[in-house]
């Protein structure tokens, strides 16, 4: 008999050590949700403001029209499908067929604006709510269904994550911290004053300040769809950078999107050519091998070289683009023709090692470091693993891979004086300055190296590739490098092209760098002439038309006036 | 030497301490409060039986009852007026998002443009010249002789084999201008 009396005794206490160690945790959970309330209170997003605080991005309520079947009496599904469907646009049937699942809750339309909000509340139909959301609205774009500089911002998903560009890169910084509200209910769920009540305010995002001009970043998306489509290419971007700061004034990007309209997006267009796509620069590339080869010494803009149009280097015949004999040029010359045989020769005049680290001082041995997000690129191997006819391929852009904003801030030394200037979008996080804009710059080549450099491109401006980009009144003060790569596909190099031009203004105190790239251009008679989709006919036009409207808009001077 | 001994016999008095005297105890007045004076002057007065105290009670309940549904009521208005604000106030924050929009777009460069256009506007490229210059390069110089291949006979046989096995190894005039 006690034996059976401990037995039961001791099945009740397991039993009971079950409930109330094992699964105390679960239980307290389910009991707090029966009386304890917890409300999220949202913090708002941080807005988006251009260097002139033009507001780029707003923070809108949308609403969710939502239905529980179960509360529409039979009677009143008609009336309630056409209300839904006449306001909300939806279909009626599909309207019925949900009401009469007889479920508990099921969405009828999402985020939809106020004024269709307003429309439905005076109806006021039966086991129909709405649910107000916050939504990030972007400014309009060039055309119809896009949105300005939607590559760069990125956008906020439904969940309030933003997604792509900056959106994603300053997630922490432009979310903030929710608060929340936690009161305990009674049975008919009103709250209890007396009880605890714990109240925390949300932190609200920072603001951000970016370095882009709203204006000049309209023009160039402007400029660019316009000669994307005259040249039958690909696509196009481009990127513009206050060459003092490194801040980047512009950031466009051809075709683009409506971030408005993400979810509708297709979602290889989410991708930001100007950061992840990587390229082969050409011959713009020849401005860093030449200026190392300037600052090492080894040469001088008027040193003369033979440049039989063609070289054998590491087993391999290089040709210059023209595959001409030149004869006797100075290196001025060779810039304003783009000679790949002079670059060879400049590099193989610096040596290797300091080439490499020419390279190193411009940039090309690591990532850029922009602050935004998705940022792809493919290194080159370590000095002692490139082999001669890869030095002697990269000296002239060929056989290494950047991306353009690797290649604006190496060709930016030369504008800035031989300094490095870190290329950055955000100049303020809320009332903090980017701290990166106070450290210094770093040096990476002479500025007195700066200075020659600039004048061997102002000479391609005037008398060399870059003629199609001069702008009447700075036909002098114009500094510029073309570049043309012809894209490898499996290891073989096809008759398709990047084209590139890059270049800064005024020449002597540039207010802006700017670079232009267009990625498989069919210019109008290219069948017949494939030189047509050269830089020079297609990314040089676009630069210029840019550069227009900043002289105008910035009110840009000539230098030699 | 002045010990604490001394010192506290000089503080209760230079002969010592004196003799306590206790102070004759204050009479106390007994004195009725106005409350206990009206209660039993009312008391007499009503002559209130065991049911005159229940219906006085009773009373008091119906009383702190009414008082207590007055106090409700009065509460379940506020929570009401409560929600129907904060429902207005989500309400003219939304207007207000949208307005915040709508000013913003009105700013935007496309929306300006547009404008603009409207308006029979257009840029203009700027007008001013800057007179040419003499330049360094002398363009008019003829080019060099034809091509003079030097590399040595070894290295072209090699790269021809090399070309056969590997494919392609000419580096084409991949930058152009």
């Amino acid at each position: 008999m006690l034996v059976v009396a401990v037995v039961l005794a001791g099945m009740v206490w397991s039993r009971l050590a079950y409930w109330q160690v094992a699964q105390h945790g679960r239980l307290t959970l389910q009991a707090q949700a029966q009386y304890r309330e917890f409300v999220p209170l949202p913090a708002v997003r941080g807005a988006l403001f251009d260097r002139n605080l033009k507001q780029l991005v707003v923070n809108t309520t949308v609403y969710s029209a939502f239905v529980s079947p179960d509360q529409v009496a039979p009677g009143d599904r008609d009336r309630v499908a056409s209300g839904l469907a006449s306001v909300l646009g939806v279909d009626k049937t599909a309207v019925m067929k949900t009401l009469q699942s007889n479920s508990k809750f099921a969405y009828i339309s999402r985020r939809f604006s106020k004024t269709k909000a307003d429309q439905l509340r005076p109806l006021k139909l039966p086991g129909v709510g709405l649910q107000d959301e916050t939504q990030r609205s972007y400014l309009p774009g060039i055309a119809q269904g896009t949105t300005l500089a939607a590559n760069l911002l990125g956008f906020v998903n439904w969940n309030g994550d933003g997604r792509y560009g900056l959106e994603e890169k300053y997630q922490v910084a432009l979310a903030g911290t929710p608060g929340y509200i936690s009161s305990y209910r009674d049975l008919a769920n009103r709250e209890i004053v007396l009880g605890t009540h714990t109240h925390q305010d949300p932190v609200n995002g920072s603001d951000l300040v970016l370095t882009l001009d709203a204006n000049i970043q309209y023009a160039a998306e402007q400029a660019l769809a316009d000669g994307v489509k005259r040249d039958n290419a690909e696509s196009g971007s481009v990127l513009i950078m206050d060459p003092a700061t490194g801040g980047i004034v512009a950031w466009a990007d051809y075709p683009s999107y409506n971030a408005n309209d993400f979810n509708h997006t297709d979602a290889a267009l989410f991708k930001d050519n100007v950061v992840s796509y990587v390229y082969e620069p050409g011959s713009v590339m020849k401005i860093v091998t030449l200026s190392g080869a300037i600052n090492a010494g080894a040469i001088a803009p008027d040193t003369v070289i033979n440049d039989p149009g063609v070289l054998s280097v590491g087993g391999y015949r290089i040709y210059d683009w023209d595959r001409r004999n030149h004869g006797n040029v100075d290196y001025t010359y060779v810039l304003a023709h783009s000679l790949n045989v002079g670059a060879m020769k400049a590099m193989l005049t610096e040596g290797h090692s300091a080439f490499y680290n020419n390279l190193q001082a411009f940039g090309f041995t690591q990532p850029s470091g922009i602050d935004v997000a998705g940022e792809n690129c493919l290194l080159p191997p370590k000095a002692d693993q490139m082999s001669d006819s890869q030095y002697a391929t990269t000296s002239f852009g060929q056989g290494i891979d950047v991306n353009m904003v690797q290649m604006l801030a190496a060709a930016n030394v030369i504008a800035n004086g031989g300094k490095y200037a870190p290329p950055h979008l955000v100049e303020r996080v809320g009332t903090h300055v980017n701290p990166l804009l106070l450290q210094p710059q770093r040096q990476a080549i002479s500025p007195e190296t700066a200075a020659k450099m600039t004048a061997m491109m102002q000479q391609v401006v005037q008398h060399g590739s870059g003629w199609t980009s001069r702008i009447k009144g700075f036909e002098l003060d114009q500094a510029g490098k073309t570049g043309t790569s012809q894209i490898p596909v499996n290891g073989q190099y096809t008759q398709d092209v990047w084209a590139s031009f890059v270049g800064f203004l005024p020449a002597q105190h540039p207010r802006f760098t700017m670079l232009v790239v267009i990625r498989k251009p069919h210019y109008p008679g290219s069948d017949r002439d494939w030189t047509l989709n050269d830089g020079y006919m297609t990314a040089e036009p676009i630069w210029k038309t840019i550069a227009q409207t900043m002289v105008v808009d910035w009110h840009i001077t000539p230098d030699s006036q | 030497m002045t010990s604490t001994r001394i010192l506290a016999r000089r503080r209760l008095g230079a002969t010592g301490a004196a003799p306590h005297v206790t102070a004759p105890p204050r009479r106390r007045r007994r004195t009725r409060g106005f409350v206990q004076v009206a209660g039993s002057v009312a008391a007499e007065r009503l002559r209130l039986n065991v049911f005159g105290h229940a219906y006085v009670g009773l009373g008091a309940v119906v009383i702190a009852l009414l008082f207590y549904l007055a106090i409700a009521a009065q509460i379940t208005q506020a929570s009401y007026d409560m929600t129907r604000l904060q429902d207005q106030q989500r309400q003219l924050i939304a207007e207000q998002d949208q307005l915040r929009y709508q000013e913003v777009t009105l700013h935007a460069p496309a929306q300006v443009q547009q404008q603009a256009t409207q308006s029979g506007m257009q840029r203009v490229a700027p007008s001013s010249y800057v007179a040419g210059q003499e330049v360094a390069i002398d363009l008019s110089t003829p080019v060099g002789a034809s091509p003079a291949d030097t590399t040595p006979l070894w290295l072209r046989a090699v790269a021809a084999v090399v070309n056969t096995v590997g494919g392609t190894q000419t580096v084409m005039a991949s930058t152009k201008k």
